[in-house]
């Protein structure tokens, strides 16, 4: 159910101390960023390339004995999950650009999936973050296959939703591509009213197939092709695992995006109330609209730290594996203000996702009634 | 091959780069692997190592960088007396860039294999009192090529008559200077160069020792230093008192900016034609600024140019949407990183973050910046 902001939220007063305390913790956090923060997101890539490079060489030792097929399964799946998350997501939102490094940065970074870089940029960091759960402005809730809301209209297709939210979860790629095209409803309907592209739709066309074009020749064409040179047999065994590896960090990174924004108690909220929104009642909704998870450092690492979610979307260009401990501050200035703020274990909050998805797939009583009459 | 099949090679080569790293080169995916071996190594730079540093003033150091030159480092290609080189640091975690002139000569590099760059400490700067302070020897830093068109012509074999030349210098504009008399060993034919260098008083003068052994070496260079405090800045009577056929010379000047100015209207006054008047704003842009400050914003890749008035607070971006470049944009508060830019040069201020970006290059957010003098932008 949508939250009425207006009469939940804290009055003025309070929400401007509590704005300034909330840009505090980022003047603290931004003042130790430096030297470390550049070895750090280094080091993670090193990892990420080695595991790249030696998963790729395992997959092939698959000839030899199985083992080494399993092993470079998981290793290439470890990288492109390290790719997509840690690396690829925290540097395309700019968390890394004052490091003025030539390949470590929001504008050059690209990332090893389908969805172009380029395209993902746009509608995430700008609608996604601007417009968190906002019903009808932030097309990342339910990405308009989910009804996760019964501020949405209940269709007979979300009758089928859970099977729909296993087919997205197993083809996420695909999905984190389609999404700008959807929305510009480039192959099918009518193009987007006041669509704010700046790209011409011939060039997103164009960058859509052209980054899904490299990924596949890529995983199912070039790396099997090259196996097949020892044995023909290989070229399977090869892109089998690139589409099990691929298979791994689909459902993984959705599993970890989906507990960010689609947990039992994560708000939505109405387009006309966010509008002329000061920093602190933004900083509120973006609260509301988000879920963390705790685990262990390693966890936190391999979710890119989007098991803070609420600390990401505070606090969206702050690199981010400071967010652990900027977790604890916010969680204890929110306590302050008596503001909810939504966390729990991986299983928990993975648990509340799936029964929400189950739970909306049902028409709300009154919708039932109208349809039964 | 002709030149579109090279072009069309380079354009296969580059998507087969993408399509396996998602890096335009493979360089680049292989850099942060390349850098456990090789520190500081770069795909767009060069690699060199501190070799030492000397004190020459209290505000003036020489670094002794040797370019590295192996397996996986490319050659640093030479230089010209009188060029000057980007010098990367990366300074707590951010690589950061400054110009400055190389201030020994081609001769001693083709010898030892080093360069040295003299450079003044900027009290107020963020790098140079970092270099002096935090720089060790033996660390690595990255140069690019030489570049800069503030050399000498080349002199042809048969002339019998030497080239003349007034070189003018201020401060450590001097450094360009070093390099071309440092060179004048290994000049075939002799040069007749009468050098007036301002210092700002007598007492310390950068290479003044140096500089007075090698005017008893060479019979053609003639060098007057000048105490600026006592005799003030460059003037007609200077250049009448100390080099009085300045008519028959080719002019070379360096120092700071005002300096730079003065001696060009001096010039110009005495009528030396422009072809005559060579200059360079010699090593990293002032960093002292004054706010609301007329500032000229250069869009260099659509080749346009936008004057602000004083008090005006307009970004970037919409500086460059008022003269039709529509340059990528997003949320237009600094928040979703699709307006970056290429800063070339110039001092921008954050509207964010409330701070003063650097004078090099580096990549800014168009939407929240401001411009606080010139700035020459990639766009």
């Amino acid at each position: 159910m949508t939250t009425h902001l207006a009469s939940n939220r804290p009055d003025g007063e309070t929400l401007k101390a509590f704005e300034s305390d909330l840009n505090k913790i980022r003047e603290e956090t931004m003042a130790k960023v430096g030297d470390k923060d550049a070895r750090y997101i280094r080091k993670v890539i090193r990892i990420q390339r080695g595991s790249d490079i030696v998963g790729r060489l395992s997959l092939v030792l698959g000839f030899f004995n199985p083992l080494f097929w399993i092993a470079g399964v998981a290793l290439l799946a470890l990288s492109k999950i390290l790719d997509n998350m840690e690396i690829g997501h925290n540097v395309m939102h700019g968390q890394y650009d004052w490091m003025n490094d030539t390949h470590i940065n929001s504008r050059k970074f690209d990332w090893d999936i389908w969805g172009d870089g380029e395209s993902w940029k746009r509608y995430h960091n700008y609608e996604h973050h601007t417009y968190t759960n906002i019903i009808g402005k932030d097309r990342d809730y339910g990405y308009g296959l989910l009804r996760l809301s019964d501020d949405i209209t209940w269709r007979p297709k979300n009758r089928f939703q859970f099977f729909t939210y296993l087919l997205l979860s197993s083809f996420f790629q695909f999905g984190i591509a389609y999404h700008e095209v959807a929305g510009e409803r480039i192959f099918a309907g009518k193009p987007k009213k006041n669509s704010k592209l700046p790209i011409s739709r011939e060039e997103l066309k164009k960058s859509f197939f052209g980054k899904i074009k490299k990924q596949v020749f890529k995983e199912y064409l070039f790396f099997p092709a090259l196996a097949a040179l020892i044995s023909l047999p290989m070229f399977f065994a090869v892109l089998a695992g690139n589409l099990v590896a691929e298979f791994i960090r689909n459902l993984w990174t959705s599993s970890v995006i989906f507990c960010g924004h689609f947990t039992e108690d994560a708000h939505t909220f109405d387009e006309a109330e966010c509008e002329n929104e000061t920093r602190g009642e933004w900083y509120y909704r973006q609260i509301l609209g988000s879920s963390n998870f705790e685990g262990s450092r390693g966890f936190h690492i391999l979710t890119g730290h989007l098991s803070c979610q609420i600390e990401h979307h505070l606090y969206p260009d702050v690199p981010a594996h400071h967010y652990i401990a900027m977790a604890k501050k916010v969680q204890a200035v929110c306590a302050q203000y008596n503001i909810p703020y939504n966390t729990g274990s991986f299983g928990q909050q993975y648990w509340t996702v799936v029964k929400r998805v189950a739970k909306y797939s049902f028409p709300t009583e009154e919708e039932q009634r109208i349809a039964t009459n | 091959m002709n030149a579109s099949s090279n072009g069309l090679m380079q354009q296969s080569w580059t998507w087969f780069s993408q399509a396996l790293t998602q890096h335009d080169t493979f360089q680049g995916y292989f850099q942060p692997l390349i850098q456990m071996l090789a520190p500081q190594w770069s795909t767009d730079s060069y690699r060199a190592q501190i070799v030492d540093m000397r004190d020459e003033m209290d505000d003036m150091v020489t670094l002794v960088l040797k370019p590295k030159t192996g397996l996986i480092d490319r050659h640093w290609p030479t230089f010209q007396a009188g060029q000057f080189i980007e010098l990367t640091v990366e300074k707590e975690g951010a690589r950061t860039l400054r110009c400055f002139s190389i201030s020994s000569s081609p001769a001693y590099y083709e010898k030892t294999g080093l360069i040295e760059l003299s450079i003044r400490i900027q009290a107020q700067g963020r790098i140079t009192p970092w270099i002096r302070q935090q720089l060790k020897i033996d660390s690595w830093v990255n140069i690019s090529e030489a570049q800069g068109q503030f050399v000498l012509p080349k002199t042809r074999a048969d002339d019998q008559n030497p080239e003349k030349y007034l070189f003018i210098a201020g401060g450590s504009g001097i450094t360009p200077f070093r390099s071309m008399l440092q060179q004048l060993n290994s000049h075939e034919n002799p040069l007749d160069i009468q050098l007036l260098y301002y210092s700002r008083n007598n007492q310390h003068v950068l290479f003044q020792q140096e500089f007075e052994q090698l005017a008893q070496e060479h019979a053609g260079l003639s060098i007057t230093f000048i105490d600026g405090e006592e005799s003030g800045f460059i003037c007609t009577e200077h250049l009448q008192a100390y080099c009085s056929d300045y008519y028959l010379r080719t002019a070379f000047i360096c120092g700071p900016s005002p300096m730079i100015q003065q001696a060009r209207k001096v010039l110009a006054e005495l009528k030396v034609a422009k072809e005559k008047i060579n200059f360079e704003f010699f090593g990293a842009a002032p960093v002292e600024i004054e706010n609301n400050t007329q500032s000229a914003v250069r869009f260099q890749a659509s080749a346009k140019t936008v004057i602000s008035e004083e008090g005006s607070v307009s970004t970037l971006l919409e500086q460059a949407e008022n003269v039709g470049i529509s340059p990528v944009s997003g949320c237009r508060i600094g928040v979703c990183h699709q307006c970056i830019c290429k800063k070339k040069s110039g001092i921008v201020f954050n509207t964010r973050t409330q701070q003063y970006s650097d004078t090099g290059s580096e990549e800014i957010q168009l939407c929240i910046s401001v411009a606080q003098g010139d700035v020459v932008l990639d766009l």
